[in-house]
């Protein structure tokens, strides 16, 4: 049944994508939206926490802060005020694989906030005052956290599924580990692992694709640091084998957040979409799905209660979660248990599977409504070495799948004796 | 706005404001429902009225169940959600163009129509108290709550919009029910839709699925603006969280005070430039601002942002920090006071102003960037002046002196009439 309401040819495609790669190892996207007065880009550098030091776990994140606090031609101020001053944004980041930026501005300031972030990426000052500065920060919002349900009970989550591989670490690290970091470890860091090979940007906006790639050829071809090392490849993850439960104790805390959790396919395989539709009948479809009407429409449980499929690089997982009063948390988990049973004993319905196929090719162009929706597509097709016509292969392939698929993936990933469960909040 | 058409205002027969704008990037659109109403228009032992009549606006009708609405609008690829606000409550949906008959036919539906079941709204009154629960994890929440209260001593302003504890445990249905079938009138209402449409075909269904609907003036309780805060007050609250948070509150003008354009750029100066931009990508950064760079940067806090909103009644531009744990709450109010002194003796300069007027031009572009923001807009400057406010916004900035910025500073940012409050770990402040 073709439910599209729209045609698949109007999305962005191989005929109005712009991909070029650039012999510095950089790759560009683009996407022209001509009304726009202004530009939005998106980017990562293939480094991030994986190759943190051991010992010095949060060291990517700290190096991805300390770009932004100065460069060898202009220190902190000058460096914010010359982006701020334009209406810009700027900004560094870092994840697991990825050093990941993203800036906006109008369109005649692109030349300039381009040039600055070059700066950034290339020649950082790091200045002793700020490393301390950001210490001192980081050590602030390590005591945050520590009062904080939802960060208490993802950390815990990450800690039990992930137990020895990287992505059980949070990329900003622990207070120990951040206290053990000093300015030499970033400035080897950096040049060890930063440069242009492997850097992928997006742009969209009211710019014209090839004078986009043009300018970012004309400001980054001159990066080509001699010794650009690759990151390591990612460990293999070995699955649980039973389950693992944790709760995280914090007093005085009136609402206590609980995640369940199991594993999930390889992001964008074939499998993927099958969950992708299976999940959302789960607990995304309407008002958060078969979880969010147990749990929150009929028992009154909770505010939220929904699930959720990650996807990236290497293993993630598939979690539902939900925000409970702590009086009702043994009470949300059994109905939610009772949904993941209902899931994986019997097919979806027809009309749910018509439901959320509809929603998900609905949702194609919706989510291309903004330069930034635009600028994460086309950073995904890159990341996951997608066809430039993705999206628009993608209604066939959501209209393959059948509800027994949906309940073979169910089965294949939802073990209900291999669950992940952690919570945090008022003592149990 | 470029390339989009110049929007469409009328108004039907029963009173509901209609604004009409295309835009035909992208075959999707977004339609708004904004009611006048909000915690502005509620009395004491009534709190949370407003925000509790949205939820149950998601609860049915005497002709669809509230799933019936939310799955056919999910079916689309769309997504919908609705804003309790002090000042407004607004629905929306951003969909489809195929599917924007369905969404016009829900809201007129819901603008009439709910039930109000009994037994939903007992489920629904654990819902919202979870909702409440889950904002009391946060000192800051608890902090804002205690700021609120103290900077208004008899407006509603004065309260949370989701309500007190309170409150919450006691209404009724019949309270509810109340509210809805008062506020809830076609003349208390503006219906805006942004994106790809037939002008003609358009008009045909808003009258088709509204203009049936009978109207009723609603009774409203409106309540005495509050023009300033009377004196110097220092709240405190203690809680298990080891930070120490401070939020310091002054008066700020309503929004279609002509001196609201002043305080709009005395913000961008102090505390950096707020957002416009309600949903999409964000908004511009605050490092090079006084407060950030007196705080932050100088190593005193870990971070400094401020807030203005626009409201119908005067409200209150807050400054929020989270101190450093090497110093104290008191150190760094002392910074503040000197950063305010300073700002309210000497005449902004030239250049502070212009990068101030930059950012608002930026802003005001990122504002138009998706079709959902363009329908928020038509809608939302209506609450408390109209869409010229919106249209007119550089240009009302651009004709802001230094002199009237000076004045306006004078004004509203005296330390004599001010709310500090301080959120300190219990054990710390207990000694």
């Amino acid at each position: 049944m073709d439910s599209r309401t729209f045609d698949t040819a109007s999305l962005p495609g191989s005929d109005n994508i712009f991909r070029k790669n650039f012999s510095n190892g950089s790759t560009l996207l683009a996407y022209p939206n001509p009304t726009s007065p202004a530009v939005y880009f998106r980017g990562y550098l293939p480094v991030g926490s994986l190759s943190d030091p051991t010992g010095k776990n949060g060291l990517a994140s700290l190096h991805a802060a300390m770009l932004s606090t100065g460069t060898q031609r202009h220190e902190f101020r000058e460096l914010h005020t010359l982006i701020e001053s334009c209406g810009a944004s700027l900004s560094i980041s870092s994840g697991h694989l990825s050093t990941i930026f993203s800036g906006q501005c109008l369109k005649e300031d692109l030349p300039l906030i381009l040039g600055l972030l070059l700066e950034m990426l290339s020649q950082p000052s790091f200045p002793q005052a700020h490393f301390e500065r950001l210490k001192q920060q980081l050590a602030t919002i390590f005591k945050i956290q520590l009062q904080d349900t939802e960060e208490m009970a993802s950390q815990a989550f990450d800690r039990l599924y992930y137990r020895g591989h990287p992505y059980g670490d949070p990329e900003i690290g622990y207070a120990h580990t951040v206290a053990n970091i000093k300015l030499e470890d970033l400035q080897t860091f950096h040049t060890r692992y930063l440069g242009p090979d492997g850097m992928v940007i997006a742009f969209s906006g009211g710019m014209d694709s090839e004078k986009a790639a043009d300018l970012f050829q004309q400001i980054f071809s001159a990066w080509n640091p001699p010794h650009q090392q690759k990151q390591k490849n990612l460990p293999i993850w070995q699955p649980h084998r039973e389950t693992l439960r944790e709760h995280i104790s914090i007093a005085e805390k009136s609402q206590t957040n609980v995640i369940i959790g199991t594993s999930a396919p390889i992001a964008m395989s074939e499998e993927y979409h099958v969950c992708s539709l299976g999940d959302s009948i789960l607990g995304q479809f309407g008002m958060m799905g078969r979880i969010g009407e147990s749990v929150r429409e009929h028992s009154g449980l909770a505010y939220y209660a929904a699930s959720s499929l990650e996807s990236g690089i290497g293993p993630s997982c598939w979690k539902v979660f939900a925000g409970v009063n702590p009086n009702n948390l043994e009470k949300a988990i059994v109905k939610i248990k009772e949904e993941l049973k209902r899931f994986i004993s019997e097919p979806v319905t027809e009309k749910e599977l018509t439901d959320v196929r509809q929603q998900a090719l609905g949702r194609l162009p919706i989510s291309l409504e903004s330069n930034a929706g635009i600028a994460r597509l086309l950073i995904s097709l890159q990341r996951y070495n997608l066809s430039l016509d993705y999206l628009r292969e993608l209604p066939a392939v959501l209209e393959s799948v059948s509800t027994e698929d949906i309940l073979a993936c169910a089965q294949k990933y939802w073990d209900l004796d291999k669950l992940v469960i952690t919570s945090a909040g008022k003592t149990l | 706005m470029n390339n989009n058409e110049k929007p469409f205002f009328f108004t039907l027969s029963n009173g509901l404001r209609i604004a009409l704008k295309q835009i035909r990037t992208a075959p999707i659109v977004s339609a708004w429902v904004w009611y006048n109403v909000g915690s502005r228009n509620e009395i004491p032992g009534k709190t949370g009225l407003s925000h509790w009549v949205e939820h149950m606006q998601f609860k049915g009708t005497k002709n669809f169940t509230g799933k019936e609405m939310e799955d056919t609008i999910s079916r689309t690829g769309g997504y919908s959600n609705a804003l309790t606000s002090p000042d407004w409550t607004a629905y929306y949906q951003t969909l489809p163009s195929i599917a924007l008959e369905l969404a016009l036919r829900f809201e007129a539906d819901r603008m009439v129509n709910s039930l109000f079941d009994s037994l939903e709204v007992e489920t629904e009154r654990t819902v919202i108290l979870s909702e409440r629960e889950g904002n009391e994890n946060d000192p800051q929440f608890l902090l804002s709550e205690a700021v609120q209260q103290a900077s208004f001593k008899q407006h509603p302003y004065r309260n949370e919009v989701l309500g007190s504890t309170e409150d919450l445990l006691s209404l009724t249905r019949e309270d509810l029910y109340g509210h809805y079938r008062n506020y809830y009138q076609p003349s208390n209402a503006m219906l805006c839709l942004a994106g790809s449409f037939d002008l003609d075909d358009i008009l045909t269904l808003v009258r088709d699925c509204f203009e049936s609907i009978g109207n009723t003036e609603p009774i409203r309780s409106i309540p005495k603006p509050e023009n300033e805060i009377a004196s110097a007050e220092r709240v405190e609250v203690q809680g298990p969280d080891e930070a120490n948070y401070i939020q310091i509150a002054w008066r700020s003008p309503r929004a279609n005070d002509p001196d609201f354009f002043a305080y709009t750029l005395i913000e961008s100066i102090l505390s950096g430039p707020s957002s416009l931009n309600m949903f999409g990508s964000g908004g511009i950064g605050n490092r090079s601002s006084r407060f950030y760079r007196e705080l932050v940067e100088s190593q005193l806090a870990a971070s400094a942002y401020g807030s203005l909103s626009a409201s119908i009644d005067p409200g209150i531009y807050s400054l929020s920090i989270i101190c450093r744990e090497d110093h104290s709450p008191d150190e760094v109010i002392a910074r503040v006071d000197q950063v305010v002194d300073q700002f309210l003796n000497e005449k902004t300069s030239v250049e502070d102003q212009a990068i101030a007027l930059k950012q608002a031009r930026a802003n005001f572009a990122y504002s138009s960037d998706n079709i959902t923001n363009q329908a928020f807009w038509l809608g939302y400057a209506n609450n408390f002046a109209d869409y010229s406010w919106f249209t007119d916004y550089v240009a009302r900035l651009e004709q802001v002196t230094a002199e009237d910025i000076l004045r306006v500073a004078r004004r509203y940012l005296d330390p004599a009439h001010r709310v500090t409050g301080v959120y300190r770990n219990r054990e710390a402040a207990n000694g």
